[in-house]
C-alpha cells in the first residue's frame, strides 16, 4: 500500500443539502454563544444540545435502522461533524460515543449490548468516557495494568485509569484492561462497557489541567464487580478491537479543527484592512486547511469502504495536531495584542483559551511520537 | 488507482530513465530517443479530447502522467507537452506534434495586422525551450485571451538553466502568426501561469515520493554504531515528517488535477502549487539529513530529485505569490465566515 496516497473523495460527497440544513440549525441554535465558548471546540459539554442535534437525525447516522441509526454512509457524517466544529458547537457529550463507542459496540457486542444501548447513543441521551491510559502506562499500551479477575457471575477489576475525559459525568466506559498473563505483549487484553451510574466501587476524581478546566479524570477500581455480559467483545482480543477504532478517532475534522474559532477570530480583524504579508499568511493558512481538509476527507471515504486506513488517520493526525497547534503563534505574528483570559475583546479571550488548549493537541488520541514511529513503520523501515 | 496509461509510462520510464540518462541531460544533452519513445507511445496526447487524439480518459488520470514523469526525474517536458497539447485542442487548433513546452504570456504585446497577428515581447526561463519544436503561450488581445503557438525555430533564444541543470531559455519573440497558430480561447482559462503550477505541483508529489522511498531504503541498509540507522528514533521521525509533508502534496497537487477545467481550478492550483513548494523545503532538507555525506555527492542519484523540486517550486509562481492570492480571496470572500470560504473553495460545481 502507498502511504502517501490519498484517494480523493467520491464524487458527489459535498452532500450541500445536508450542509445547509446543519448550517442553519447552528445558526439558530448557536445565536448566541459567545466566541470564546466556541473555542472550547470538540470539548464544549451540552447534553441538551446533544439531544437536540440526535432530534434532527445527526447522532448515529451511520448506525443501522433498527439500532436508532440512520443508516447514512461516513461522508454524510463527516459533513455534519466538520460543520460542527467549526461553528464550535459543544458537541463532547455525544461525540465520543458517536465516533467510536457506538461503532465498537455495533461491530463487537452482544444482541442485548446493542439493542440496549446503541438506541440510547443515537438518541443523544449517554455520554461515553474510554478508559485508556494509566499512571504508569501512557503511550506505552500495552504496560496496562488494571486487571479484570474471573469471579462467579462476572469478573472483579482493580487499577487505576487516568487522563479519562469527561468521566466525571458519563454514563459508560469503554475499559481497557488485562484478563490474563500472556508472553505475548499485546495478548490477554479485554474490553468492558461499564455503566457507571450502576456500578459500585469505582472512584473518580478531578485532575484539573493547566488551563484550570476540568476535563480529565483519575478513575479508581477498587474490587469493583462488573457482570459477565458487560465483556465487550472477546475476552483476550482487546488489542486488536482497540486497534480497530483507531482509524475513526484519528482521522476526523476534530484533527485540525480544535482551534478554528481563533482563525475566525483572526481573519474577522484582517477582513478590514491587511497587508500583502498577513494576505500571505492567511494564504498559507487557508491551503493547509484545505489539504488536510482532503487527506481527513479521503479517509472518510476509505472507512466507508471498509477499509482500515489507521496509517493514513496517523498521517492526518500528525500533519493536523501542527496545524492546530500552529494557529496561536500565527495569530500573534498578525495581530498585537495580548491574550487576556476571559477577556472582554473576543479576540483577546479566545487567544488565550487556545494558546493553553494547544499542548494537549499532540498528546492526546496518541501521542506525535507514537504517531511517528507507526508512520515510520508503516513506509517499511525494518 | 489502476490505469493502463499510468501502467505503461512505469514501465517505459523504469526501462529507460537513469542515474545516467539524467547526468547526460543535465549535461546538455538531449535525451531525443526517449522523447521519441514517449511521442510514440501517445502519452503527449492523454489530456486531448478523444475526437483531437487523446486517450479519452478522466483528466486527472491523464495528469497523473505528470507525477510519475516527476517520480523518475525525466530529463524531458511531458507535463509542458501535455498542456500545451490540451489548450491547443480547446481552441480548436491541431496537436502539431513533437515536443512542446509552456510560457507564460504576460509580457507580451498582440497586435492585429491584416489577417496576421503580430507578437512582441520577452518569454523568461521557458522550461526546455531549446529542446521543444514550438512554445505554447497564452496572451491577451483586445481584451480576449488567445493562445499562441509559437516555433522555436524563429526565435531568439537566450540559453539558461535551472538548479537541476534542465534547460531555461530565455526567449524574445518578433514575429507574426496567422490563424493556424493563434485562436482566441473560447473561454478564460486564467493564463499559463495556474497550468504550469498544476504540473509542476503534481511533478514535485512524484519527485517527494521517490525522494521518501530512497530515504527509507537508505536508512533500512546504513549501519552505523552497531544497526541500520533506521532504528533510531530521530531518524524515523524524520522519515515519518517527510511522509507526511509528502502526502501532503500529493493530495493537494490531485486535489487540483480533479478540478482542472472547473471553476474551482483557480483557488485549488493555489493551495497545491504552494502545499508542494513548503513541502520541497522540509521534505529534501530531511532527505539530504537521513543520507548523510554520500547524498551530497554528484554520485548519488538523491539530488537529481532534490534538485528538481527546489527548482519547480520557483516556477508558474512562488509559495509567495499563490499563498497572497489565495489569502486575497480568502480576505475578500462575500462569504460571511471563513469556513464558507474554505467548503465552497473545493466544493464540485463551486462558483467562479
Amino acid at each position: 500500500m502507498n502511504l502517501t496516497a490519498f484517494p480523493p473523495p467520491p464524487p458527489g460527497a459535498d452532500y450541500d443539502e445536508l450542509r445547509q440544513e446543519v448550517r442553519a440549525f447552528l445558526a439558530e441554535e448557536l445565536a448566541d454563544f459567545p466566541p470564546e465558548k466556541r473555542a472550547e471546540s470538540w470539548n464544549g459539554f451540552s447534553r441538551d444540545f446533544s439531544r437536540k442535534l440526535a432530534q434532527r437525525g445527526w447522532v448515529g447516522m451511520t448506525f443501522p435502522r433498527e439500532y436508532g441509526g440512520h443508516a447514512r454512509s461516513a461522508l454524510e457524517r463527516y459533513v455534519v461533524s466538520e460543520e460542527l466544529l467549526a461553528a464550535g458547537a459543544p458537541v463532547i457529550s455525544h461525540w465520543i460515543a458517536d465516533r467510536q463507542s457506538g461503532p465498537l459496540i455495533l461491530a463487537k457486542g452482544t444482541e442485548d449490548q446493542k439493542r440496549q444501548i446503541v438506541p440510547r447513543i443515537a438518541a443523544g441521551e449517554l455520554c461515553f468516557c474510554i478508559g485508556m491510559s494509566e499512571p504508569d502506562s501512557g503511550s506505552d499500551l500495552a504496560a496496562t495494568r488494571t486487571i479484570a479477575t474471573r469471579v462467579e457471575g462476572g469478573f472483579r477489576i482493580n487499577g487505576t485509569k487516568v487522563w479519562t475525559t469527561y468521566a466525571h459525568v458519563a454514563d459508560y466506559m469503554i475499559l481497557f484492561c488485562r484478563t490474563g498473563k500472556s508472553d505475548d505483549r499485546h495478548g490477554g487484553m479485554s474490553q468492558f462497557l461499564i455503566d457507571l451510574k450502576a456500578t459500585r466501587n469505582i472512584r473518580i476524581s478531578p485532575i484539573i489541567d493547566m488551563g484550570g478546566e476540568h476535563h480529565f479524570n483519575q478513575v479508581i477500581f477498587d474490587d469493583t464487580f462488573l457482570p459477565s455480559d458487560a465483556l465487550l467483545g472477546e475476552q483476550g482480543e482487546g488489542w486488536s478491537q482497540v486497534m480497530s477504532e483507531l482509524a475513526f478517532e484519528r482521522s476526523g475534522p476534530e484533527r485540525f479543527l480544535s482551534s478554528f474559532a481563533l482563525i475566525e477570530e483572526l481573519i474577522r480583524l484582517l477582513r478590514k484592512e491587511a497587508t500583502e504579508a498577513q494576505q500571505a499568511e492567511i494564504g498559507r493558512l487557508s491551503a493547509h486547511l484545505m489539504v488536510l481538509r482532503q487527506m481527513s476527507r479521503s479517509v472518510a471515504g476509505m472507512l466507508n469502504e471498509g477499509k482500515n486506513p489507521a496509517l493514513q488517520a496517523a498521517i492526518v493526525k500528525d500533519l493536523g495536531a501542527l496545524y492546530e497547534q500552529d494557529i496561536p503563534r500565527l495569530a500573534r505574528s498578525l495581530v498585537s495584542r495580548p491574550a487576556v483570559p476571559g477577556g472582554r475583546d473576543s479576540y483577546a479571550a479566545v487567544l488565550a483559551y487556545t494558546e493553553l488548549a494547544v499542548p494537549s493537541f499532540s498528546l492526546r488520541g496518541g501521542t506525535r511520537e507514537i504517531l511517528r514511529g507507526i508512520i515510520a513503520r508503516g513506509l517499511g523501515l525494518r | 488507482m489502476e490505469s493502463m496509461i499510468h501502467d505503461m509510462a512505469e514501465r517505459l520510464f523504469r526501462n529507460h530513465v537513469s542515474h545516467r540518462l539524467r547526468e547526460d541531460a543535465a549535461a546538455g544533452q538531449c535525451p531525443d530517443a526517449l522523447g521519441t519513445l514517449i511521442e510514440e507511445a501517445g502519452l503527449n496526447m492523454a489530456l486531448v479530447p478523444e475526437e483531437a487524439g487523446g486517450f479519452g480518459v478522466p483528466a486527472a488520470e491523464a495528469l497523473g502522467l505528470v507525477r510519475i514523469s516527476g517520480a523518475h526525474g525525466l530529463p524531458l517536458p511531458l507535463g509542458e507537452t501535455l498542456i500545451a497539447n490540451a489548450v491547443l485542442a480547446s481552441a480548436g487548433l491541431a496537436p502539431p506534434g513533437g515536443m512542446l513546452t509552456i510560457a507564460e504570456g504576460a509580457a507580451l504585446r498582440l497586435e492585429r495586422r491584416g489577417a496576421a497577428i503580430h507578437i512582441r515581447g520577452p518569454l523568461t526561463l521557458v522550461p526546455f525551450a531549446r529542446w521543444a519544436d514550438r512554445i505554447v503561450t497564452i496572451a491577451a488581445l483586445d481584451g480576449t485571451d488567445h493562445v499562441l503557438s509559437l516555433p522555436v525555430k524563429d526565435l531568439a533564444l537566450a540559453p539558461g538553466q535551472d538548479l537541476a541543470g534542465m534547460p531555461r531559455d530565455d526567449a524574445e519573440v518578433d514575429l507574426a502568426l496567422t490563424e493556424a497558430d493563434a485562436r482566441p480561447l473560447p473561454r478564460s482559462i486564467g493564463g499559463m501561469r495556474g497550468l504550469g503550477a498544476l504540473v509542476r505541483s503534481l511533478a514535485m508529489a512524484g519527485a517527494m515520493e521517490t525522494i521518501v522511498k530512497m530515504s527509507v531504503e537508505y536508512a533500512n541498509d546504513r549501519v552505523q554504531f552497531g544497526r541500520p540507522i533506521g532504528r533510531f528514533q530521530a531518524i524515523q521521525h524524520y522519515l515519518a515528517t517527510m511522509a507526511g509533508e509528502t502526502a501532503a502534496s500529493r493530495t493537494a497537487a490531485e486535489m487540483a488535477a480533479d478540478s482542472y477545467d472547473t471553476p474551482a481550478f483557480a483557488l485549488t492550483v493555489a493551495a497545491a502549487k504552494s502545499r508542494s513548494g513548503e513541502a520541497a523545503e522540509t521534505v529534501g532538507a530531511l532527505a539530504h539529513q537521513v543520507h548523510g555525506a554520500i547524498g551530497y555527492t554528484r554520485e548519488h542519484a538523491l539530488h537529481h530529485f532534490t534538485k528538481r523540486i527546489w527548482s519547480w517550486r520557483d516556477e508558474f509562481g512562488t509559495e509567495l505569490d499563490w499563498t497572497t492570492e489565495l489569502g486575497r480571496a480568502a480576505l475578500s470572500s462575500p462569504r460571511d465566515r471563513f469556513w464558507h470560504f474554505i467548503t465552497d473553495s473545493t466544493a464540485q460545481g463551486a462558483p467562479a
